[in-house]
C-alpha cells in the first residue's frame, strides 16, 4: 500500500511540477463575493464604529498592553496595526469571514458573549450592520490610497441658550483628504467642560443646565472641536452698570461680561491701586514716600504714570528676568556633571537679565536662545540647550516636549506615543518637531567647565514610533518639512517668533496677562489645546495682536493691561460677579510669588537677606539656586522657597509655581526667623520714635509701610488702645507690626 | 392501631394534590420529573455570562464559577448558594439586582428571566451537581487506551463514517488546524463545525467528521494512526477535546468544558492522557479512561497556544502568548523546565521523533530547536520568515512563524506570515521554501475581493514525509513534494 502511495505522489509530481495544488473538497469554487451596497471601509467605516463605542479608549483595549489579550491603537492611531490584530493575529477569532455573524468582535460587542467592557450596542445597530457588511465581504484591508480625515465641520460654533432646559442638536460632518464631507453625528463622541452649565448626551443633543459658559465638543477621528456654549442668568433684576472702557481691553472684556449678565466691580481705590501695581511691576510696596507723593497728587493721570515710573525702574526687568530664569529652568551646579556649572547659569541669567533690561523685542530674546550654538560659558543664550532639560546627554524629544510647553504653551508630548486625544497633533507632527534637535551635541571645550553646542548634520531625524518612517524637521502645523540641509533651527526660530505665529504671540500674552491677572485667559497657561479653549477669545486675540504690533514689546503690552479699567477693579465683588471666576469681572485675590513675599519683608522691615553664594543685597527675585552637586532634580535653593512654592525647576510647567496659602506659610510667618528676626533688627520702630511722632502717626506709618494703607478709624482706635501707657516702648510697636506682616491683606496682592 | 381514615383514602388525598400542585411545579420548573443539576444548563449559565471574571483566569471577589466546587465553596465574601434557599443566596440576590450598577452581570443587560428561574430551581432543589446526586460519579467513558502497541492489520483509513449535513458558510473556514496520519496516507483539517479528511496523496476528499461544538483548533493524530484527537470550541462560549475512531469516524471521549474554545491540546503517546489549554491560562490534563481531571498545570501567565507531548511520553511541553514555554513531567504534572527565549507569542510546539529536541515558534520571528535534557538552545533562527516591505511601509512588519512541525528524518517544516511555507535541516539551514501565493495561483482559483489577506495557518508533513503540506486561511490545502521527490533534472 505504501509504495502504491509512493508511486501515485511520484505521478503526481511529475504531472504538475513543483506546486501541485488540490482543491480542498468542501467547495469547487470560491463563493463570488456578495454584491450590493457598497463593501465598509476599514479605515473610514470600521473603525470609527470601534471609536464610538469606546473599544480603542485608554481604558479599554486602547491601553498600552490592551485589556484581556486584545489591544488597538488608542484611538486608532495606527490603522495597519489595528487591521492585523483584529484580522490576522487570530485567524478566524476575532473576525470570522466565514460565519460572519460568529465573530467575536461582534458577539463581544453586543453581549452575546461575556465581555468585560459589557454590552456597547444591539444587534439591530448601525454600528452593528456595519461591523457585519464589512465581515461578509471578507473583512478587505484599504487600498493605500484612500481618502483620510482632514477636519471636522460643526453646524455651529457658538450657542446661545436664555434658559436651562432648552437644547438643540449639533451635527457634526467629517472632511476627508478628497474634499469630500459626510455625516458622523452618531460616529463622533461628544463631552462637556461643564456639566453644570451644559451637557451633550452621546447623539450630539446640547441641553442647557445652568447660567454661565463652558465649552461642549465633538470628537471624531483626531480631531476634537468645540462649541461654546452659554446659558444666560434670569434678566430680571440685572442692570448694565454701562462702566467707560480705558482701553481695548476693557471693551472686550465688558462686551463679554454684558453678555453674560454680569456686572463688572467698582474701580479700585488709589490705595489699593498703589499697592497693586507697585507689587506687580517693582516687586515690593510702596515706600512711605511713594505712598504720599502718589496720594497727595491731584492729577488725573497718576495712575498712567505711575505705571510708566514703574516700568522704567530696573526692578520691572528684574522680576520678569526671575519669571523667564524659571521657566528656561536656570539652575547651576559647582560639580555639576554636565555644562550646568554656575559659571554657565550665571552667564544665561544675566544675558536674560540684559535682554529685559534693554527692553529688547520678545521675539528677538527667544529667537537668539532657539538658534544659539557655541560655548555654554561665554555664550549665555546657548543654556537653552544645556538647561531647560537638565541631562548628562541630550535629549531630543523631552527637549522638544519642553520646548513645546514654554514657546507655545502646547504638551504635544502626549503624541510622542499616540495622536494627541484632544488636540490636534498627530504623531507625525511630534517626531517633525523632535528632528528639530535630533542634531544638537554637546562637546568639550577648552576647559572643564565649558561645553560647546553645535548642530551635527550627520544625524538623521526621529522615526515615527508607530512605522519607523523618517521623520524631516517640519514646523507644528506645517505641512513641508524645513530645508534639512544645514542648521535647521534658524528656520524654527523664524517660523517661532514670526508675527504670523498666532501660537507664540497668544501664549506669551496669555502668560503676561495671568502673571498680572492672576489668571490666564487660557487655563493653565501652559495647556493649550482645542479642548481647553480661551474664555475669552477675541481678547486674547487683540492682547496678542498689540504684542505683535509693539514689536513684541513687553513692557508695552504690560502698559496696556495695567491702565484698562479691568485691571483696576476692586477685588470686592457684587451679587452678580460673586461666581464669577474666570472673566475678570472683579479682581482676583493673589498670594504674593514667594520671592516677592521675601524681598517685601526685607524692604518693609528694612533688614535684606542673605542668600548662599549670592553677594550681601540680593534680593530673593534675583536669586536661582547654586547647587553643589548635579542640578537635575528639584532645586529650590532656600527653604523659604520651597514653603512658599517658589518653582523648584523641577519641569517647565507653569505649576512649579505655586500660589496657595498652607498651614507651614502662616506658621512660618507667625513664628519663624524671617519676620520674628526682622521687626526690630532693621531699627524702623526705634527710628520711627526717635523722631518722636505721636502713637497715632507711628501706627499709622506702619501700617503705610506693611499694607499700603491708612488704619481705618476702628483699627487707629484700637491700636492705640494696646499701645497705652507704653507709647515709648518699641517692642509694643513691633507687636503691632508683626501682626501686619501676619495679615493675609500683608501677603496677597489684592 | 386504627388509622384514623381507610388508606385507601388517604392514598387518594395525596394523588388529589399531587395532581394539583403538578401543573403549578411544571409552570415553574418545566419537567419536574428530571432535577435541575449543575452539570449541563447550571454551568452552561455560568459558562456563558460569568466566567469571563470568575473563572479559571479571573476570581473577582475571589470567585470562581468554572465548576461545582468552586460555586458550592464560594467566594472571599463567603458562601453565594444556600441549598434549598434562592432567597438567601447571595447569587440571586445579585443577577436579580434592580440597581444595575449593583447587577451582575455588569455593564450588560440582566440575564434572562428563564435563567435565573432554573439557577433557583437548582439552588431551592439542593445545588445537585448531577442526576445521581451523591457526589462526584466516575465517569467510563469506554474509551479504552491502545498504547504504542502495533496494531495488527492495514494502517487505520476512514471507512464508514457516520452521515451528517455540514452547515453552510458564507466562505471555506480558516485551516485553523491540520494533522496528517503517522502511518497512513491521511490527512485531517479543520472546517467549521467539521473535520475534514483527505487522502495526502491525491489530495480526494475521504469524509469529513461533524464537530457541532464550534472550531476545531487543534487535530493530532495518535502514535498509532487508530485516534484522531480534535479540540476546540466556540470562542468565549465553550471548549472541549473530542477523541474519534479514525476508521468509524465514532467519538470514542469528550473532555473537558471550558469556557473558552481550546487553543491547544495532545494526545500522550500512551493515548491515556490528553492535555488542554486556551484563553484560561492553565493547562487541564485528563485521563481518557475515566475522564477526571489528574492535573491543573499553571505556571503560565498568558494564553496557553500550544502544548505538545513528547514521543518517548516522559514529558509534556506547553506555551503561551507571552513567549514562556515549560517542560512537565507528563506522568506527574511536576515541573522540569521552563524554556525561555522567546519575546512574542509563541504559536507551535513540535517535539522531534527522538524525544530529544523541541522546536517551538512565534509571532518575533524566532525558530528555535531546544536540546531538552540542558534546557538550551540547540541552535535558533531569527526572522525566519521575513515579509517582503511594501514600498513605501516603514517599520515592523508582522513576521511571525504560525506553525513548526517536525517530519520524521528530523526535518523541520514552518509556515509564517510572509505567506511562505520553509523546510528546515536538522542543524537550522533552510532548505526549501514554498510560497502559498504561486501554489493558489497553480490552483487557478479566481481571486477574492481585493485586500483580503491570504496566509498560511498550519503545515504538516504526509506519513511519509515526502508531502508538505500546508492549510491558508482562506480554508484551502497546498501540497508540496519534497525535495527527495524532485525529479532528476
Amino acid at each position: 500500500m505504501l509504495a502504491r502511495v509512493i508511486e501515485k505522489l511520484v505521478q503526481l509530481a511529475l504531472l504538475i511540477g513543483i506546486g501541485i495544488s488540490v482543491p480542498t473538497g468542501l467547495r469547487a469554487e470560491d463563493p463570488s463575493e456578495p454584491e450590493g451596497s457598497p463593501v465598509p471601509s476599514f479605515r473610514r467605516d470600521v473603525m470609527p464604529v470601534l471609536f464610538r463605542a469606546g473599544c480603542n479608549a485608554g481604558t479599554c483595549h486602547g491601553s498600552a498592553r490592551g485589556k484581556d489579550g486584545f489591544a488597538l491603537s488608542l484611538f486608532g492611531y495606527d490603522a495597519r496595526g489595528d487591521y492585523e490584530r483584529m484580522v490576522n493575529e487570530m485567524v478566524g477569532r476575532r473576525v470570522n469571514t466565514a460565519v460572519p455573524e460568529q465573530s467575536l468582535l461582534l458577539l463581544k460587542a453586543t453581549g452575546a458573549v461575556s465581555h468585560t467592557g459589557g454590552k456597547l450596542f444591539a444587534s439591530d445597530s448601525e454600528y452593528y450592520a456595519t461591523l457585519l457588511q464589512w465581515i461578509e465581504a471578507g473583512a478587505p484591508d484599504d487600498a493605500a490610497d484612500i481618502p483620510e480625515t482632514s477636519g471636522l465641520q460643526l453646524s455651529t460654533n457658538r450657542l446661545l441658550f436664555q434658559e436651562a432646559g432648552a437644547s438643540t442638536t449639533l451635527e457634526v460632518r467629517a472632511v476627508a483628504s478628497d474634499a469630500s464631507t459626510r455625516d458622523v453625528g452618531k460616529l463622533a463622541r461628544y463631552f462637556s467642560n461643564n456639566e453644570s452649565v451644559a451637557k451633550i448626551s452621546a447623539d450630539g443633543q446640547v441641553t442647557a443646565v445652568g447660567p454661565g459658559d463652558t465649552h461642549v465638543f465633538a470628537r471624531f477621528s483626531r480631531f476634537t472641536v468645540g462649541v461654546e456654549v452659554i446659558v444666560l442668568p434670569a434678566e430680571a433684576g440685572f442692570d448694565w452698570p454701562n462702566p467707560p472702557a480705558f482701553n481695548f481691553i476693557d471693551e472686550l472684556v465688558f462686551e463679554r461680561l454684558k453678555n453674560l449678565r454680569i456686572a463688572p466691580s467698582d474701580l479700585c481705590d488709589d490705595e489699593t491701586f498703589l499697592r497693586r501695581v507697585t507689587l506687580d511691576l517693582a516687586a515690593r510696596p510702596p515706600t512711605v514716600n511713594e505712598y504720599q507723593a502718589f496720594m497727595a497728587d491731584p492729577a488725573s493721570d497718576k495712575r498712567d504714570r505711575k505705571i510708566d515710573e514703574l516700568l522704567a525702574d530696573d526692578a520691572f526687568a528684574d522680576l520678569w528676568t526671575a519669571i523667564w530664569a524659571e521657566q528656561l529652568r536656570v539652575i547651576g551646579g559647582n560639580y555639576a556633571p554636565d555644562a550646568t556649572y554656575v559659571k554657565a547659569a550665571d552667564a544665561f541669567y544675566q544675558w536674560i537679565r540684559k535682554q529685559m533690561r534693554t527692553g529688547r523685542p520678545l521675539n528677538e530674546f527667544v529667537a537668539e536662545m532657539v538658534d544659539a550654538s557655541g560655548s555654554n560659558l561665554t555664550n549665555g543664550p546657548a543654556n537653552l540647550y544645556t538647561m531647560l532639560v537638565h541631562k548628562p546627554q541630550f535629549e531630543p524629544k523631552a527637549f522638544a516636549a519642553d520646548f513645546s510647553q514654554v514657546f507655545l504653551g502646547v504638551q504635544i508630548q502626549c503624541s510622542e506615543c499616540h495622536n494627541h486625544p484632544f488636540d490636534r497633533w498627530s504623531q507625525d507632527d511630534y517626531y517633525s518637531f523632535v528632528s528639530f534637535f535630533t542634531g544638537i551635541k554637546r562637546k568639550p571645550g577648552v576647559e572643564p567647565r565649558e561645553r560647546r553646542i553645535y548642530w551635527d548634520a550627520t544625524v538623521p531625524p526621529a522615526n515615527h514610533v508607530v512605522d519607523g518612517r523618517p521623520m524631516p524637521a517640519r514646523v507644528l502645523g506645517g505641512v513641508k518639512p524645513v530645508d534639512m540641509a544645514g542648521d535647521p533651527r534658524s528656520a524654527l526660530a523664524a517660523w517661532l517668533t514670526a508675527p504670523e505665529n498666532d501660537l507664540f504671540s497668544r501664549n506669551l500674552a496669555n502668560r503676561i496677562w495671568a502673571q498680572l491677572l492672576g489668571r490666564g485667559i487660557i487655563e493653565p497657561v501652559d495647556d493649550v489645546r482645542a479642548s481647553n479653549p480661551p474664555v475669552n477669545g477675541p481678547l486674547l486675540n487683540a492682547l496678542a495682536n498689540h504684542l505683535v504690533q509693539s514689536q513684541f514689546d513687553l513692557r508695552s503690552l504690560v502698559r496696556e493691561i495695567c491702565q484698562s479699567r479691568v485691571y483696576q477693579l476692586s477685588a470686592k465683588p457684587n451679587t452678580s460677579n460673586v461666581r464669577d471666576t474666570r472673566q475678570f469681572s472683579h479682581a482676583h485675590l493673589r498670594r504674593l510669588r514667594a520671592d516677592v513675599l521675601l524681598d517685601s519683608v526685607a524692604a518693609v522691615t528694612g533688614v535684606p537677606r542673605r542668600f548662599n553664594g549670592f553677594p550681601e543685597g540680593t534680593r530673593a527675585i534675583d536669586y536661582y539656586p547654586r547647587e553643589s552637586g548635579d542640578t537635575e532634580g528639584p532645586h529650590f535653593g532656600d527653604p523659604f522657597f520651597s514653603t512658599f512654592g517658589r518653582s523648584s525647576r523641577a519641569t517647565v510647567c507653569a505649576c512649579e509655581t505655586k500660589r496657595e496659602p498652607t498651614l507651614s506659610q502662616a506658621l512660618h510667618m507667625a513664628v519663624g526667623d524671617t519676620v520674628k528676626d526682622r521687626l526690630g533688627a532693621g531699627g524702623e520702630v526705634k527710628k520711627l520714635l526717635e523722631m518722636k511722632r505721636t502713637p497715632r502717626q507711628v501706627v499709622e506709618e506702619l501700617f503705610i509701610r506693611a499694607l499700603g494703607r491708612k488704619p481705618t478709624s476702628e483699627e487707629g482706635t484700637a491700636m492705640l488702645e494696646l499701645v497705652g501707657a507704653a507709647a515709648a516702648d518699641e517692642s509694643v510697636y513691633e507687636d503691632i507690626f508683626w501682626s501686619l506682616l501676619n495679615s493675609t491683606e500683608f501677603s496677597f496682592n489684592h | 392501631m386504627k388509622l384514623p381514615m381507610p388508606a385507601a383514602l388517604v392514598r387518594n388525598l395525596w394523588m388529589i394534590l399531587l395532581i394539583w400542585l403538578a401543573p403549578c411545579a411544571c409552570r415553574l420548573y418545566g419537567d419536574d420529573t428530571k432535577p435541575v443539576t449543575f452539570d449541563g444548563p447550571v454551568a452552561a449559565i455560568f459558562k456563558r455570562h460569568c466566567v469571563q471574571c470568575h473563572g479559571d483566569s479571573k476570581q473577582e471577589a475571589g470567585l470562581s464559577l468554572a465548576g461545582y466546587d468552586e460555586v458550592v465553596k464560594g467566594g472571599s465574601g463567603g458562601v453565594v448558594v444556600v441549598s434549598g434557599r434562592s432567597s438567601a443566596s447571595r447569587l440571586i440576590e445579585v443577577i436579580t439586582a434592580e440597581e444595575p450598577t449593583e447587577r451582575m452581570p455588569p455593564k450588560n443587560d440582566p440575564l434572562p428571566d428563564e435563567a435565573v428561574t432554573l439557577l433557583k430551581a437548582w439552588i431551592d432543589r439542593g445545588i445537585r451537581q448531577n442526576s445521581e446526586s451523591a457526589g462526584v460519579a466516575v465517569k467510563a467513558l469506554g474509551f479504552r487506551p491502545s498504547g504504542m502497541s502495533k496494531l495488527e492489520g492495514p494502517p487505520p483509513m476512514p471507512q464508514t463514517l457516520p452521515a451528517f449535513e455540514k452547515p453552510k458558510t458564507v466562505r471555506p473556514f480558516p485551516v485553523l488546524a491540520l494533522a496528517a496520519s503517522p502511518v497512513a496516507p491521511l490527512v485531517a483539517f479543520s472546517a467549521y463545525e467539521a473535520i475534514n479528511l483527505v487522502d495526502s496523496g491525491s489530495g480526494q476528499e475521504l469524509g469529513a467528521l461533524a464537530f457541532p461544538e464550534g472550531e476545531p483548533h487543534v487535530l493530532k493524530f495518535s502514535p498509532s494512526g487508530a485516534v484522531l484527537l480534535a479540540a476546540g470550541g466556540r470562542p468565549v462560549q465553550s471548549g472541549l477535546a473530542v477523541l474519534f475512531d479514525v476508521k468509524t469516524g465514532k467519538r470514542l471521549a469528550e473532555l473537558g468544558n471550558e469556557a473558552d474554545a481550546v487553543l491547544a491540546a495532545d494526545l500522550s503517546a500512551d493515548e491515556r492522557r490528553v492535555a488542554l489549554g486556551g484563553s484560561g491560562r492553565v493547562v487541564k490534563v485528563f485521563s481518557t479512561e475515566d475522564g477526571s481531571l489528574l492535573h491543573t498545570l499553571s505556571k503560565h501567565t498568558d494564553w496557553i497556544t500550544a502544548l505538545a507531548y513528547s514521543p518517548d511520553g516522559k514529558l509534556l511541553a506547553t506555551a503561551d502568548r507571552s513567549g514562556s514555554i515549560h517542560l512537565w513531567d507528563a506522568a506527574t504534572g511536576g515541573v522540569v523546565l521552563p524554556l525561555a527565549q522567546h519575546k512574542g507569542a509563541i504559536r507551535a510546539l513540535s517535539w522531534r521523533a527522538d524525544s530529544q529536541v523541541l522546536a517551538s515558534s512565534g509571532d518575533d520571528g524566532l525558530i528555535v530547536w531546544w536540546y531538552v535534557s540542558r534546557g538550551w538552545p540547540l541552535t535558533s533562527k531569527a526572522n525566519a520568515h521575513p515579509p517582503a516591505r511594501p514600498p513605501g511601509v516603514y517599520g515592523k512588519l508582522a513576521a511571525g512563524v504560525v506553525d513548526a512541525t517536525f517530519g520524521h528524518q528530523g526535518e523541520l517544516g514552518t509556515c509564517g506570515r510572509d505567506g511562505k511555507a520553509r523546510l528546515w535541516a536538522d542543524d537550522g539551514q533552510e532548505q526549501q521554501a514554498f510560497s502559498i501565493a504561486e501554489s493558489a495561483v497553480a490552483q487557478a482559483k479566481p481571486a477574492r475581493s481585493t485586500g483580503v489577506p491570504m496566509l498560511p495557518t498550519r503545515v504538516v508533513f504526509s506519513f511519509d514525509g515526502r508531502v508538505l503540506i500546508a492549510g491558508d486561511s482562506w480554508g484551502r490545502l497546498h501540497f508540496w513534494p519534497t525535495a527527495k521527490d524532485k525529479p532528476p533534472e
